[in-house]
């Protein structure tokens, strides 16, 4: 029998479903492997998008990526791809790559109001290095005043890289991630409720669940893969039931059983709600509470992380800003232990009729809810993203879903899990774990501990006080401080702050066009952002460079370069590690430092830094070694730059902070040839459970569970109220805005709305609104709106019906476009622990354009 | 010519919805269906654009829960023999 190509590709595409969603077709069978077709190279990748961590295999061509596909062997997917995935090998070629330095000038020098022309990257580290010296200088700037705005899509040792050259080398801890924008209310979360961030599940609870709730989180868009693995168990376990809690209707809601549309902000009366109910039903896990958690209330007028002078903040006792006295007023993370009856009080006034009232959910569903919680039989898995996380009270509401998996004992084991979804691929891997972030180090470290302090000065083999204790600024701070001209010198990357951080209006772009600040932007596209710079530095991405990855579940992912970057674009970590060799010691430390460590006299911080004995330790041919079993004399750009195998050394270095101290990394080597393992890795084996004997080996014999993040191994309950939102509808601005995403795009669209198929597929953001509320200021579906705020407006066209359906007086806009910039009208309100913006909460108008 | 492979979930009892609604797209064939609601379906195209507007359409049809990717590949000759 004779086949063509046709045939013969879609047999190959059956028996590749088939076996992927382990069904079998008689008579069907993959023809061959991908390997061997057309000179194609294949090798196991990560997808650069959302912190599932989904494996892909990519295939190489002359020097090009020309094809992905699902890897059939990576656990997270299992062969499948989303559809922002399926076009994963086009995000790379996009027509506008940034492939040369570009400054503004005018005859022939830096102008800060010049036009952007082509320079040399050594002309582009000179002035980097004038900038930053003159910083460093400048008494209202210092060291401080030098800042860095990364990324959870960094990979791990340019994370690594970076915070080095921040912390060590400039001595400023004004080195934040856009990871501040995403989940840093689930990291202060878990720090304040375990000790110890990171969920202790893992994605294998999507197999073993009884109950699925979503609180805040449309998995169905925006985690797709996982969403997928949900559907499966939903649909093949007739048991399963999935409860669905968001401020509107959305994609995830098809599947739901039970759906919980609730007013903005009242998702922490619901909480509380729960509790009361679990314990008004004696269903509190008595045996497990009493061994395993303390009860604590917090602090609770914390303010709304606004600017000191605004009415909210000069209200609040315990914002922790500078009060008239110049002390700070109060602490917002303070707490102090209760009692269970003291807690069991505290929530007994959210009746079901209170939390009914407070957020409009019919009862009946509310009850639903408590219900599955309560069961003792009934293994619940909480997912949450962004609903949770961007919120003024982030920090507590990752708190109370604790708070009802704790009192239930309904956590750390195998269908029993609070689960903290990520939106960037190393999120985790890189933002927490190698803690890029402005009060961190490494493997959970803090830069106020001074214990942490001298750990880290050890590890990097740094004179004693070579860290600074000063808390640098974070990432809205950054934006205010860049406005008020405390900063001088400010380089971003990875990242699209300029659309997707909050109030560009108000704070951003003024910051960035400030005449004392010079703004460095790499990337590679010419991103809202790098148009908005001073500098743009162009970047190697994804394939372009050696990486790893850790997505939600703690699974670290590494990869090889595949491809050379297009024209001059350089890897972040070339451009950290090279600018580094612009600083002498003496210009950045203070001689008293220096004084302590002279043997380091006259040297560069490269030196000090990267060529320290540890990060240069293994040759550059370790590279061909360590990856021989994929292809023979592999090499990657930075090891041939600087004659060392640059990632190896970085990675080792880096894992030295969390092996024996409960986060323990593999060996590199082992990353290279695995799908990826779930840290801690003790003794060559992952972690999939924390906290629980027999899962996590560091829960001893005999001990059961054990929250080992806090010294007497117990796990906190916090005592939190249900408090308004910072800025409310009211009769000038009349609806609840709420910002977020779209299954086509990812994030700011900077990679996406470069591949044709996705821009076609959804090209310009769309305003959602109920058809009432349209009637009723006269608007049609399709009609071009003006939605403004405070603080600016945009014009965009309206959408009544289709994926989301809005609940009266709420609208939804998505953030991926550029020129429908919806966060010129959102507020900077953070939460003031976590210092997470609220992008779910403001007040807006409607009119017809 | 694209041509690609996909899992789509649907819910047991709106299978049939579902297939109706499949047959309504150009260059979609439904290859097996489990008794859970799995099916296999391929999407055969003339270019990549059309595949993803057909990869979305499914996504929106009613009853279609979610619908992964599984294998894609373009091919200039379909029609010759090997």
């Amino acid at each position: 029998m004779k086949l063509t190509r046709r045939e013969f590709i879609k047999t190959n595409a059956i028996a590749a479903a088939a076996a992927t969603a382990g069904m079998s077709i008689p008579g069907v069978a993959l023809a061959v492997p991908p390997q061997s077709q057309d000179g194609v190279r294949w090798d196991k990748g990560v997808c650069r998008y959302c912190g599932t961590g989904c494996g892909v295999l990519v295939g190489v061509k002359d020097g090009r990526v020309v094809a992905t596909q699902g890897d059939p062997d990576a656990p997270v997917n299992k062969g499948l791809n989303c559809v922002k995935g399926y076009f994963l090998s086009k995000i790379q070629y996009g027509k506008d790559r940034l492939t040369k330095p570009l400054l503004r000038m005018k005859d022939g020098k830096f102008d800060k109001n010049g036009e952007f022309a082509q320079i040399s990257w050594d002309a582009a580290f000179d002035i980097m290095a004038e900038k930053v010296k003159a910083t460093l200088k400048e008494p209202t700037q210092g060291a401080n005043g030098v800042a860095m705005f990364g990324s959870g899509q960094w990979t791990v040792w340019e994370g690594y890289a970076a915070v080095k050259l921040m912390k060590a080398g400039f001595r400023s801890n004004s080195i934040d991630p856009n990871a501040r924008h995403c989940m840093a209310s689930a990291v202060a979360g878990f720090m304040r409720t375990f000790g110890i961030d990171e969920p202790m599940g893992c994605y294998d609870d999507a197999e073993h669940a009884d109950v699925f709730a979503l609180w805040g989180s449309n998995m169905a868009e925006m985690h797709p893969i996982l969403w997928s693995r949900i559907t499966n168990r939903r649909l093949t376990a007739n048991h399963v039931k999935i409860h669905v809690l968001s401020t509107f209707t959305h994609r995830s809601c098809e599947l739901a059983d039970n759906e919980l549309i609730f007013k903005p902000q009242s998702d922490l009366a619901i909480l509380n709600y729960i509790c009361n109910y679990i314990i008004q039903n004696k269903a509190v896990n008595q045996e497990f509470v009493k061994k395993n958690v303390g009860f604590f209330q917090g602090v609770t007028d914390i303010g709304y992380g606004l600017r000191p002078n605004h009415p909210l903040e000069q209200v609040a006792n315990n914002n922790g800003y500078p009060g008239a006295d110049g002390k700070p007023k109060g602490d917002p993370n303070k707490h102090t232990p209760i009692s269970f009856e003291d807690f069991a009080k505290f929530v007994s006034e959210y009746t079901l009729d209170k939390a009914h009232e407070i957020s409009g959910v019919p009862k009946d569903r509310l009850e639903a809810l408590a219900k599955a919680y309560a069961d003792p039989k009934v293994k619940v898995t909480s997912y949450w993203t962004m609903g949770f996380n961007q919120h003024t009270r982030g920090t507590w509401v990752n708190n109370m879903i604790y708070n009802v998996h704790l009192l239930t004992g309904k956590i750390s084991e195998p269908g029993n899990s609070p689960f903290s979804l990520t939106g960037q691929p190393s999120a985790c891997g890189t933002a927490r774990e190698v803690g890029t972030f402005a009060h961190r180090l490494p493997a959970d470290m803090v830069i106020f501990n001074p214990k942490h302090r001298e750990m880290t000065e050890k590890l990097w083999k740094l004179p004693e006080g070579a860290l600074s204790a000063q808390m640098g600024y974070h990432a809205v701070a950054q934006s205010r401080m860049l406005k008020d001209g405390k900063i001088g010198f400010y380089w971003t990357s990875t990242t699209n702050n300029m659309q997707a951080g909050p109030n560009i209006n108000g704070e951003i772009y003024p910051g960035w066009r400030n005449p004392k600040a010079f703004v460095v932007v790499s990337d590679v596209y010419p991103t809202v952002s790098a148009m908005s710079a001073d500098l743009i530095l162009p970047c190697a991405m994804w394939m372009e460079k050696e990486g790893m990855f850790g997505n939600a579940e703690r699974r670290g992912q590494m990869w090889r370069q595949q491809v050379k970057a297009p024209g001059e674009s350089r890897s972040d970590l070339w451009q950290y590690m090279e600018f580094s060799k612009r600083f002498k010691v003496e210009e950045v430390w203070p001689a008293d430092l220096l004084a302590k460590a002279p043997e380091l006299a006259g040297k560069t911080l490269y030196d000090v830094l990267y060529a320290n004995g540890q990060v240069n330790k293994f040759p550059k041919e370790e590279a061909a070694k360590v990856n021989a079993h994929a292809w023979a004399g592999y090499t990657n750009d930075e090891s041939e730059a600087f004659g060392f195998y640059v990632q190896k050394g970085l990675f080792e270095e880096y894992a030295g902070f969390g092996r024996g101290h409960a986060h323990d990394l593999a060996p590199f080597d082992t990353y290279h040839k695995v799908r990826g393992m779930r840290w801690p890795v003790v003794d060559g084996k992952e972690t999939l459970w924390r906290f629980r004997e027999g899962y996590d080996s560091y829960v001893k014999k005999g001990e059961g569970v054990k929250f080992y993040g806090y010294p007497d191994g117990k796990a906190k309950i916090f005592a939190l109220p249900y408090q308004p939102a910072a800025e409310m509808p009211d009769k000038d601005f009349d609806l609840w805005l709420c910002t977020g995403r779209v299954l086509e795009h990812w994030h700011s669209g900077s990679m996406t709305r470069r591949v044709p198929e996705l821009y076609k597929s959804f090209p310009d953001a769309v305003v959602w609104m109920h058809p009432k509320d349209a009637e009723k200021r006269g608007i049609k579906r399709n009609d071009v709106v003006k939605v403004s705020t405070r603080r600016g407006e945009i014009e965009l066209r309206v959408d009544t019906k289709g994926r989301n359906k809005m609940p009266e007086g709420l609208i939804f806009v998505p953030f991926f476009d550029e020129h429908r910039l919806v966060n010129k009208l959102t507020l900077d309100a953070t939460c003031p622990i976590s210092k997470e913006t609220d992008f779910k909460k403001c007040a807006a108008k409607v009119v017809k354009a | 010519m694209n041509i690609s492979s996909a899992i789509i979930h649907a819910l047991p009892g709106d299978v049939a919805i579902v297939q109706a609604g499949l047959a309504t797209l150009a260059g979609v064939e439904v290859h097996a269906i489990s008794p859970e609601g799995k099916m296999i379906v391929t999407i055969e195209t003339e270019d990549e654009g059309s595949n993803a507007a057909t990869y979305q359409s499914i996504g929106q049809l009613d009853g279609v829960m979610s619908a992964a990717m599984v294998y894609h590949q373009s091919e200039s000759e379909p029609y010759k023999e090997i």
